[in-house]
């Protein structure tokens, strides 16, 4: 069990508005039928490109939600870790979308990550650590913020 | 595809839903399409070896899941502002989720028609595991 704390440390207030990561995401066509076939879409328009462009899209559309698969880094890597969390078990408290523009197939995002905030609780488990994230996905090709993602991590 | 829904048909109150099936081969066509290898979604033996009853249901998928219902709802003129959900058990494989929506209000902001829903995934038995919210706008007729 991790040592009890009175209040955030030094490193963790420090930790706060701080970018945790960038990471390349990939969205590839076959990766966005996947996706629509796991979530179970069965619209066309997620799988078939000239239905998607009858209906006035660009290009293959990906269902809301799916932003790309990070470049896989075969010899690990990934998010830095801002300050030493002394607690080591996690769980994902919650997820949040904001769609801004439409994905398509073929677009390459740059996502950037920080933490929002940090809050020691009390709970069930014992002394917790709430981690609040922003990940703000934006278009390599033109620029564009086309998502932003919150979460809520729990370590304790 | 479903009719376009308009906001000015909308009530406070309506609701609506999807039943999903969770296979193991869904939570393996999941993991492909989401990166997520824990073994505790397809591996019955690692699952239970961690103390679980049996491989679960990625939150993530659940979290999509709630996505897809909203956007299917919306209907191609609709647009989704934002969804959250919180990840508050787990849900066993096999069995059928129900992910459902509620309309909570209606309202105007901005110039958009605006409608915001609770919204969440319950097991066969009605226990709630993955409360949200979500903001739709809508086409006015």
């Amino acid at each position: 069990m991790a040592e009890q704390l009175d209040d955030l440390n030094d490193d963790m207030k420090a930790a706060v508005g701080q970018e945790t990561g960038r990471t390349t995401y990939e969205v590839t066509t076959q990766g966005a039928r996947t996706f629509a076939r796991a979530v179970g879409y069965t619209a066309d328009k997620y799988y078939d490109e000239g239905v998607a462009k009858e209906l006035g899209y660009t290009g293959l559309p990906a269902a809301p939600g799916f932003l790309g698969m990070p470049v896989f880094n075969p010899k690990g890597g990934g998010r830095e870790e801002t300050f030493e969390n002394p607690f080591k078990r996690r769980l994902n408290g919650g997820t949040e979308v904001e769609p801004i523009d439409q994905v398509y197939g073929g677009d390459v995002l740059e996502a950037v990550s920080r933490i929002t905030s940090l809050e020691l609780a009390a709970g069930r488990l014992g002394q917790m650590l709430i981690s609040s994230s922003e990940t703000v996905y934006t278009r390599e090709s033109d620029g564009v913020v086309v998502a932003k993602t919150r979460g809520t991590g729990i370590s304790y | 595809m479903a009719d376009q829904l308009y906001w000015d048909d909308i009530e406070e109150g309506q609701e609506f839903n999807l039943t999903e099936p969770m296979s193991s081969q869904r939570l393996v066509i999941w993991a492909a399409a989401s990166g997520d290898f824990y073994q505790i979604h397809y591996d019955d033996d690692y699952a239970k070896n961690n103390n679980l009853p049996d491989i679960i249901v990625h939150g993530a998928l659940k979290g999509m899941l709630v996505g897809r219902l909203v956007d299917e709802w919306k209907g191609e003129q609709g647009k989704i502002k934002n969804w959250g959900v919180s990840y508050r058990g787990m849900d066993p494989a096999r069995e059928d989720l129900n992910v459902w929506g509620k309309v909570t209000k209606k309202y105007e902001d901005g110039g958009e028609a605006l409608v915001d829903l609770d919204v969440g995934v319950a097991q066969p038995d009605g226990t709630q595991t993955t409360p949200g919210t979500a903001t739709i706008s809508l086409p006015k007729r």
